[in-house]
């Protein structure tokens, strides 16, 4: 971590010379950032302004680099706002499909749309932070009294938090999809429109969800054509998040370590979920419809089987 | 004198018993099933056939003032049914009755 930071500012001034820029400030601060990175490598444990900082470092290097390239190209006008917007939006979609998301990502995005600028801006915003933290560890490191329990127990959240963000439960592993899209057809059917889209960010295969879909809702139903699933009978959307959600709970997060990076395979006759993250492999439950009462017509069931 | 280690243990006790709790795993399973309309259906599968279904649906059906039969299934055994979204409260019913644990329960549907 210490190398990093150290060698984070280098970088970053080197691109800052090379591009030449026209902002003089942002150099003065250069020096200022360059100063007082030391200081903080010098007290280790910043938890929160830390990562704040690498996110910065790390883009002022994106911004740089981009820049130095347009420049290159075009020797003028340092702001190109239109060659930028379209990150941003590529990042949304990448977000969607992917489960997990940081919530560093937020904070790129808004800094990203706010171009050349708020280097200036991010520059005093990181000014700021340190101050916080010489504030914050001012009195950890004067004074020789005992820490509180909790003061620890939060330094050492933060610090794991900060070297491996994936590692702290609860906080990265937020399971992000997108609802289901349910759509009634007439007044008997339903139509669960992106039901293909929701296996394959699951990563499970279309029949195993359906089979639960329908043993569950105790339906019956199919894929059509267009890749929707038609379930028999009313329901809304609410209702097939609800067993969505429960699918999810048995069948794609690890009933160790909840993460849903987990692979369902099949093995004498038994399902297996295999943890990716933490190793673990146990049996799920199989997939009963069970007990079906009788609800059509009985005249109509007697005809058909006699 | 009786040293513990010595006593014989048959460790298929628990499984002929469970076995013959006629429930596969002793989990009751309660499910909905829609009819036509907004009409539904409540069945209770799963429950031990040391209780005396018929007297429970008498029961559920004062309670929750709704009809319900004892349905008979070759591979369920005895299947409760009640007419009407009544999971909510055949759930509280047999929890406070102590004819199932809590943990017991699996209510399946929306």
């Amino acid at each position: 971590m210490d190398e990093d930071m150290i060698f984070d500012p280098s970088l970053k001034k080197k691109k800052k010379k090379k591009t030449g820029f026209d902002i003089d400030a942002a150099l003065a601060e250069q020096e200022n950032t360059s100063v007082e990175a030391p200081a903080e490598t010098g007290d280790v444990d910043v938890p929160d302004d830390d990562n704040l900082d690498l996110d910065t470092f790390g883009k002022k290097k994106k911004k740089k680099k981009k820049f130095f390239n347009l420049e290159e190209i075009e020797n003028a006008l340092p702001e190109t706002p239109p060659a930028e917007e379209p990150e941003p939006q590529e990042e949304d979609a990448v977000d969607d499909l992917v489960l997990e998301i940081d919530f560093s990502k937020s904070k790129k995005k808004k800094k990203k749309k706010n171009n050349v600028d708020d280097l200036t801006v991010e520059d005093d915003i990181k000014g700021e932070d340190q101050e916080n933290v010489e504030d914050v560890h001012g009195d950890w490191i004067g004074s020789d009294r005992d820490y509180t329990y909790d003061e620890l127990l939060e330094r050492v959240f933060d610090i794991m938090r900060e070297k491996n963000p994936s590692m702290v439960s609860g906080k990265k592993q937020k399971f992000i999809m997108r609802p289901p899209q349910v759509v009634r057809i007439g007044t008997k059917k339903t139509s669960f429109a992106n039901f293909t889209e929701i296996c394959k960010t699951l990563h499970r295969q279309p029949k195993h969800l359906l089979d639960f879909l329908l043993a569950e809702l105790g339906t019956s139903g199919s894929v059509d054509g267009n890749s929707q699933l038609i379930i028999k009978g009313r329901f809304q959307q609410k209702q097939i998040e609800n067993v969505l959600r429960r699918y999810i709970k048995e069948y794609v997060t690890c009933h160790t370590c909840r993460s849903p990076d987990t692979i369902l395979q099949k093995d004498t006759r038994l399902f297996f979920l295999q943890c990716e993250t933490c190793g673990s492999r146990c049996s799920v439950a199989s997939i009963k419809s069970g007990f079906q009462a009788v609800t059509g017509k009985r005249a109509a069931i007697r005809a058909k089987t006699a | 004198m009786s040293i513990q280690n010595l006593n014989t243990f048959d460790p298929f006790a628990d499984a002929i018993k469970s076995s013959e709790d006629d429930v596969q795993d002793g989990l009751v399973h309660v499910r909905i099933q829609q009819r036509n309309g907004r009409k539904t259906l409540t069945t209770v599968q799963g429950l031990s056939s040391e209780y005396d279904l018929k007297k429970i649906v008498r029961a559920c059906k004062k309670e929750f003032a709704c009809n319900g039969t004892v349905v008979e299934h070759p591979e369920y055994g005895e299947v409760l049914q009640l007419q009407g979204d009544q999971r909510e409260n055949i759930c509280q019913w047999l929890t406070k009755s102590g004819l199932v644990k809590p943990e017991q329960l699996k209510v399946h549907g929306f």
